[in-house]
């Protein structure tokens, strides 16, 4: 499968210069399975610029299916929906999975944002396309298509934010944004969805002296990141969703440094990059 | 006074090469009558860089005051406000003002967007004192030596227009609205475009005409008219229900109300910034043909205009 990186931004776009090479916009990621199909992750702003690379596809024609996974619904995550050209096409399906106590409560959050005070688009039901919605239950396997996708809450502030795993052919790629761990760092239950994967893409907020002073926030150090992918025995770990302060040569920084820091805790050999919006990784 | 662009992109904001020049933020401007406190129109993205600017000076210190006009509370004009650093600092007193709603109070829209599961920082564990002022259409008050006037606009869920007079000189701002021909915007969600150019009940022309005529008395002689350009005309032929107005409608506005400078704003997203030159130039060339009196700029992150008296 493919993973493609479409906003690897955190809490706000980031327009500007000094954002052009890691790309200012929020969390969106793709992944293509090998049989085809299409799972797509968060709903940053990023989202506009994938609904619009489907048009040519049979997403255009409204002949397309895909699976969304929403790790949890703070704006930056969901924000991109109202302008993902595929969901306006009647005949597309979509099916998305995030974390709520039932289906019905997940649709109302997606309609709070619809709501005439803050959209033109007054309620969901006005997208065109088939858009349903379940409500993920932790732990429990979901299907989509040839893989199988597991997700478990991590805490993130005040609140959580579902972390997926997905396999295919044995092959596996996870999916931790937004996360805040207590002192004891991730759960065991956490530690066995990341174990052993392929690609690892982790929260990575912050440097551990901006972290400090922002822990109620819920968001990652890149040392958080390094940690949890040493214990886990990834193979690749991939650095996302970047503060909006921090500038292309800061997320540098940022990755050299954590670069430093698994090699210096025994984790040489655990690849590493910072997510770039447009970037194609296969895993 | 001065006009400052922290925020110039309609819709939703687009990082990226393709809009460095002119800004991949959405709307906000200040507008700072000489030695007062800033005037701020609208809380796009563009606020968060505005709002760290403020915390050099008195806010840091919570001691900074700010009034922020809101034309509509749609996301690209109100999803900077939590990232607006003076909110979050005890002493500061920011005044918002919006258009009155016919089923809600204005705090219950604000304090709802910021409610859990959406953000994780509720509007009422603000440090700052936060005042929520509602509007009416056609009124008119003071803040400090400035008079505000407000008329509104033909939009989904409605705009509001907001001029400015103060040091001598006057703004207009004028986002987000379609030109006020071919479909009249309310309260209601309009699923497929009406056609362009077709004959509308009287009642609904005559409706948009008295709207045009209040905003064309607005900017009467204003310095500066602020206006929204998000279309190409095709663009409009293709959702003229989506309200939002092309070069042609704002220089209609200008020409009839004897503008001095008109400015284009809101652009499209997709637009790149070589696209939005062109718009510009072809902009000034018909008012060139034209013969009209006024000038033309487009609005791009960082531009500051200096208007009537000024230090």
């Amino acid at each position: 499968m493919k993973a493609r990186f479409w906003g690897v931004r955190g809490s706000v776009p980031a327009p500007g210069p000094d954002t052009n090479r890691y790309g200012g916009n929020t969390s969106c990621v793709s992944v293509r399975t090998a049989n085809g199909e299409l799972i797509i992750i968060d709903m940053g702003t990023g989202l506009m610029h994938l609904g619009h690379s489907l048009l040519p596809t049979e997403f255009g024609k409204g002949q397309g299916k895909a699976t969304i996974l929403l790790s949890h619904a703070h704006w930056d995550h969901i924000q991109g929906l109202g302008f993902f050209a595929p969901v306006f096409i009647p005949g597309n399906q979509f099916v998305l999975f995030g974390h709520a106590k039932s289906s019905s409560m997940l649709e109302g959050i997606l309609e709070g944002q619809m709501n005439p005070n803050f959209s033109p688009l007054y309620t969901l039901k006005n997208l065109g396309a088939a858009v349903e919605v379940r409500a993920v239950v932790p732990g429990e396997p979901v299907t989509a298509g040839s893989v199988q996708i597991i997700g478990r809450p991590n805490p993130h502030g005040s609140t959580t934010a579902l972390a997926f795993r997905i396999e295919e052919a044995g092959r596996s790629f996870v999916y931790a944004s937004d996360v805040g761990y207590g002192d004891g760092g991730p759960t065991p239950e956490v530690l066995a969805l990341y174990q052993g994967a392929d690609v690892l893409l982790h929260d990575c907020t912050y440097t551990p002296e901006h972290q400090a002073t922002r822990r109620n926030r819920g968001f990652s150090s890149y040392e958080d990141a390094a940690l949890a992918a040493i214990a886990a025995g990834v193979k690749h770990l991939v650095m996302f969703h970047y503060d909006q302060d921090y500038t292309d040569s800061d997320v540098d920084s940022l990755a050299a440094a954590c670069r430093a820091y698994l090699d210096a805790r025994g984790g040489s050999a655990i690849r590493l990059t910072a997510a770039a919006e447009g970037e194609e990784l296969e895993i | 006074m001065k006009v400052r662009f922290w925020g110039v992109r309609g819709s939703i904001p687009v990082p990226g090469r393709l809009t460095n020049r002119y800004g991949g933020n959405t709307s906000c401007v200040e507008v700072r009558p000489r030695g007062a406190a800033p005037i701020i129109i609208d809380a796009g993205t563009g606020i968060r860089r505005l709002g760290k600017s403020l915390m050099e000076t008195a806010f840091g210190d919570g001691g900074g005051s700010a009034h922020i006009l809101i034309s509509h509370t749609h996301w690209d004009h109100i999803q900077g406000l939590p990232f607006f650093a003076p909110f979050y600092t005890k002493g500061n007193q920011i005044q918002v003002y919006a258009r009155q709603r016919e089923d809600t109070h204005l705090q219950a829209v604000f304090a709802s967007q910021t409610e859990d599961p959406y953000f994780p920082v509720p509007l009422s564990s603000l440090r700052a004192e936060i005042q929520f002022h509602e509007l009416v259409e056609g009124a008119q008050f003071q803040i400090g030596n400035a008079t505000v006037t407000c008329t509104r606009l033909n939009h989904p869920w409605i705009a509001m227009a907001y001029r400015i007079d103060a040091d001598n000189a006057s703004v207009v701002y004028c986002s987000d609205t379609a030109p006020f021909t071919d479909v009249l915007l309310e309260h209601e969600f309009i699923k497929s475009p009406p056609k362009v150019g077709a004959e509308l009940p009287q009642a609904i022309a005559d409706k948009l005409a008295e709207m045009r005529a209040a905003l064309v008395a607005m900017c009467r002689g204003a310095d500066l008219l602020i206006y929204d350009t998000q279309f190409t005309p095709d663009e409009y032929k293709r959702q003229p229900h989506w309200g939002h107005s092309t070069p042609d409608d704002a220089i209609a506005v200008a020409r009839e109300a004897g503008i001095k400078c008109l400015c284009l704003y809101h652009h499209a997203p997709m637009r790149s910034d070589d696209a939005q030159d062109a718009i510009l130039e072809a902009t000034r060339a018909t008012v060139l043909h034209a013969g009209d009196a006024f000038s033309v700029v487009a609005a791009f992150e960082g531009l500051e205009l200096t208007i009537g008296e000024d230090e």
